[in-house]
């Protein structure tokens, strides 16, 4: 009993001893909350999700990276979600995953140019997104890369800016394009490719716009809105559509299966859709719209490519295959999926 | 432990007097410092509340005067009659602008925008070339909402946007106020600790003003994280303490940062620091409470362990405490006492002694020694005269031990006694017809140490009669060693050794004589009532018997008695 009598006294004692942290009523309900993991640059999702958050008074939760890290991080975590919404990356790349989305059908579906709609509502695009060949104006003055042939060019060899697929989903896009575009054989073209870049492989696609502009490239190949966004801020950076046709696969979002604040993420979707979130897109992320009644706007401000039909649903199958195939050549380890 | 508790007066002592001492000092310690923590960062806490009441009311009357003007200048007719208008450079309006929002100019700035966006009045320095947006962030905000909307600037500041509509309704414009940082810092300033920090934070806590703005993105990132994910606010580093306050009327959050007095690093000082007094205590009371069991046992154990030297029989131990309490008096007491005992059983040995010497003596009384020897000088005599020279020679003998054996010297030398024992083997060996032998060897040096009469004359006799009585080639040797100081005088014989009860009898420590053999006995009560308990008889283990005597060394200068 008295050994008891002291070991009360002494729990008390060291019960007192913690601190105790002063408690905080201002954490929103779980309600009023959404996890968004976003392979945007921040100046494209940053003020999309605050206005999303001063309109709906939902608090979102930001994580960033490449497409193919975010995509690996969602499946890791399949048994039990944390992301609500997967915001970016071709809608390629997530068909190729359509295990892990939630369809979901936007009401503003039917508002979207035709060739953007999913019907099965694994993804809802967001915005369009042209691959375009850039090169540095200053260090080539005349005859400038214009077809997906020239990046195979050995005249260029070694000077070519390209992000790794295996980080980069916009990258990945551009693989498959060249793949599909050009008639010969795919592990020859990948050979071929990889043997033009002689080892020059960066992060991303600001990182070749950056090598580009910097002069230790000469030309690459990056989704518009990059180049686009370069040339508006005074860079060493032309750009132009590949002759054979350019590749104007949207990127996307997709509700993640499973995922604690479904609800919310469905709503962003169809506030991502809406007019002022598209026009905005158009007007300060030098980004295409997927909406139908803004593309006579859109005709106006950007450049006109050729396209050709770019087969979304090859480039998904083919992705762990052609990836696997690009980490043999280029030696790289890991990294993606 | 419990055992090692229990099993001493002394360890009970020291383990109570350790308890009553540590247990108060280190509880009262621990608690002291924990008060003290809790007092310093509840006064802390209070500060800081006080000071987050003081910026509020500073927020508050800037939003209420915001919400006032932006409320006069969009109800002024003024106002609409030059945004009706269109264009800008309306004196007019400009001097209700000026004068309107005079008493907040100092920390916000005010614009008159038109339906399209397209700012046409200011109070700041230029007017800005770029039209808002109206169908993004503020304005569309504004146009919805019936007063004055507030909204955080991507970057930090504070803009707030009042749509003005005509009589029917329609829009007209917006009158904008925004406050950027150097306007908070001038709202703020002076209404808190220099030592801290202050944030202003929008609805979903992202930044409008933080007083250290080169690590805004940091700390707000990471208070953001900490609120969603329900732990603590702790901000980028752990050494500031934040306290929030919502400011209800616009939903925003004020945060005031405030330096931890007992960082982790401090504390770890603190801790270290009192560990160290603590041990230092520690050691303290165990050395103390170690000495003073000591003082207050030394004289129980001591009495302890003087009694158990007593019940061992050594009655000559003293108790030398020089205490004058109880505990001393209860040494003199003890030391009565065994002196008291001890005289009392050397009178009674005394007195056995003196009994046993008067039996003798009326035993020697009883027959005539004389007579005895002049009988056995004529057997002599007649033996020498009838030839028969062994008759002779044993009459010779036997007076020779019979002269010694009845005379008065209880204690005599070793010479001696073997000279009687050579002559009682003469006589045996005449009886047992030469069928032993016995050799004596004993160096001459201890052949004037002095005996018991008549200690060894018993065993040799004893070796005979049950050794060797039976053989046919009997042999009997006496040997003398020495051995620690003590003489030891052994007889062995090739018989059939002493029987094991006897053998057991004679080493036992009562030395009860269990019924033959009682010579071995009484040679052994003979020796132990001279010399003491550590001397006497005792049988060996081994071949035929083997029996050994162990005397003190003494030679006849010293003799005792």
């Amino acid at each position: 009993m008295r050994r008891f009598f002291i070991l009360g006294l002494l729990l008390l004692f060291l019960s007192a001893c913690a601190a105790p942290e002063p408690g905080f009523s201002f954490a929103p309900a779980e309600e009023d909350r959404l996890v968004i993991y976003t392979s945007h640059r921040e100046a494209v999702y940053e003020p999309i999700i605050k206005e999303f958050e001063e309109r709906t008074g939902v608090w979102v939760q930001v994580e960033t990276g490449g497409s193919g890290d975010l995509l690996a991080r969602v499946e890791a975590e399949a048994e039990a979600p944390v992301c609500d919404l997967f915001f970016g990356g071709g809608v390629d790349s997530l068909q190729s995953r359509a295990a892990l989305f939630e369809p979901y059908v936007s009401p503003l579906q039917n508002q979207l140019q035709p060739a953007f709609r999913c019907d099965s509502g694994t993804w809802t695009a967001f915005s369009s997104l042209p691959v375009v060949l850039i090169y540095n104006p200053v260090l080539i003055r005349a005859n400038p890369p214009d077809s997906w042939q020239s990046l195979l060019d050995p005249a260029w060899r070694g000077k070519i800016a390209f992000a790794s697929p295996t980080v980069s989903g916009s990258s990945y896009t551009t693989l498959a394009s060249l793949l599909q575009v050009l008639p010969e054989d795919d592990q020859a073209l990948l050979e071929a490719f990889v043997e033009n870049l002689d080892g020059r492989i960066l992060d991303s696609s600001t990182q070749v716009a950056d090598a580009v502009a910097g002069g230790s490239c000469y030309i690459g190949a990056i989704p518009e809105d990059i180049a686009l966004q370069a040339i508006a801020n005074g860079r060493d950076v032309a750009l132009l559509g590949p002759k054979e046709g350019t590749c104007t696969l949207p990127d996307g979002m997709a509700v993640v299966t499973g995922c604690p604040h479904g609800d919310n993420a469905r709503r962003f979707i169809d506030f991502a859709l809406s007019e002022d979130v598209q026009r905005y897109l158009m007007d300060h992320c030098s980004r295409r719209s997927v909406r139908a009644d803004l593309r006579q706007e859109e005709e106006g401000r950007f450049l006109a490519f050729d396209s050709f039909d770019y087969d979304a649903v090859w480039a998904g199958e083919q992705r762990e295959t052609l990836l696997a195939q690009w980490r043999a050549l280029c030696g790289e380890e890991g990294g993606g999926i | 432990m419990r055992k090692w508790i229990r099993g001493s007066f002394r360890n009970r002592i020291f383990a109570v007097m350790l308890l009553t001492a540590l247990v108060p000092l280190l509880l009262g310690g621990a608690l002291t410092l924990r008060l003290q923590v809790e007092r310093i960062e509840s006064g802390l806490t209070q500060q800081a509340e006080r000071q987050l009441d003081a910026l509020q009311a500073a927020l508050d009357e800037v939003c209420a005067s915001c919400a006032d003007i932006a409320g006069d200048l969009s109800g002024s007719t003024v106002v609409h009659s030059a945004l009706h208008r269109g264009g800008g450079g309306s004196r007019t309006l400009y001097q209700v602008l000026y004068r309107t929002s005079e008493p907040l100019r100092d920390y916000a700035r005010f614009d008159v925008a038109d339906s399209g966006g397209h700012c046409r009045y200011t109070t700041g320095a230029a007017l800005p070339t770029q039209a808002l947006d109206t169908r993004w962030g503020l304005l569309p905000a504004a146009g919805e909402a019936e007063s004055l909307v507030f909204r955080s600037e991507t970057g930090g500041g504070l803009s707030a946007a009042q749509a003005v509509r005509g009589h029917a309704g329609e829009l007209l414009g917006y009158v904008i106020a925004s406050v950027d940082q150097a306007g908070f810092v001038k709202l703020f300033g002076g209404r808190y600790d220099a030592t801290c920090e202050v944030l202003l934070l929008d609805r979903q806590w992202r930044m409008i003003y933080y007083s250290r703005p080169a690590q805004a993105g940091e700390t707000v990132g990471a208070l953001r994280a900490q609120l969603l994910s329900g732990a603590p606010l702790t901000g980028a580093d752990g050494d500031y303490r934040f306290h929030a306050a919502r400011h209800d009327p616009t939903g925003f959050t004020l945060i005031l940062q405030q330096p931890r007095t007992f960082t982790g690093r401090v504390m770890d000082t603190i801790y270290v620091v009192s560990i160290f007094v603590g041990t230092l205590c520690v050691l303290l009371s165990l050395l103390s409470t170690w000495l003073l069991s000591r003082y207050l046992s030394q004289p129980v154990h001591q009495l302890d362990q003087a009694m158990g030297q007593v019940e061992q029989g050594r009655f000559d131990v003293r108790l030398e405490t020089g205490r004058e309490d109880e505990l001393g008096r209860l040494a003199g007491s003890f030391n009565r006492m065994t002196e008291e005992y001890r005289a009392n059983l050397e009178r009674s040995v005394r007195r056995q002694r003196e009994l046993n010497e008067t039996k003798l003596r009326m035993m020697q009384a009883q027959l005539n020694p004389h007579f005895l020897y002049n009988t056995l000088d004529t057997v002599k005599w007649l033996g020498v005269a009838h030839h028969a020279p062994q008759v002779a020679e044993l009459a010779t003998n036997l007076a020779a031990v019979l002269r010694s054996a009845i005379s008065g010297d209880e204690i005599i030398t070793l010479d001696r006694e073997l000279d009687l024992i050579e002559r009682y083997l003469a006589i045996q060996s005449i009886r047992f017809e030469d069928r032993f032998t016995c050799e004596i060897d004993v160096p001459e040096r201890f052949r004037s140490c002095l005996v018991p009469k008549l200690a060894l004359q018993p065993l040799v006799e004893n070796a005979i009669l049950h050794g060797v009585a039976d053989l046919e080639e009997g042999y009997i040797k006496l040997t003398a060693q020495e051995e620690e100081g003590d003489l030891l005088l052994t007889v062995s014989d090739n018989g059939p050794g002493i029987p094991q009860d006897i053998l057991e009898a004679v080493n036992s420590p009562e030395k009860r004589p269990p019924g033959g053999h009682l010579g071995l006995f009484n040679v052994d009560s003979i020796i132990r009532l001279h010399y003491g308990p550590r001397y006497g008889l005792s049988v060996l283990p081994g071949e035929g018997s083997r029996v050994r005597l162990r005397l003190p060394i003494r030679r006849e200068e010293a003799l005792p008695c």
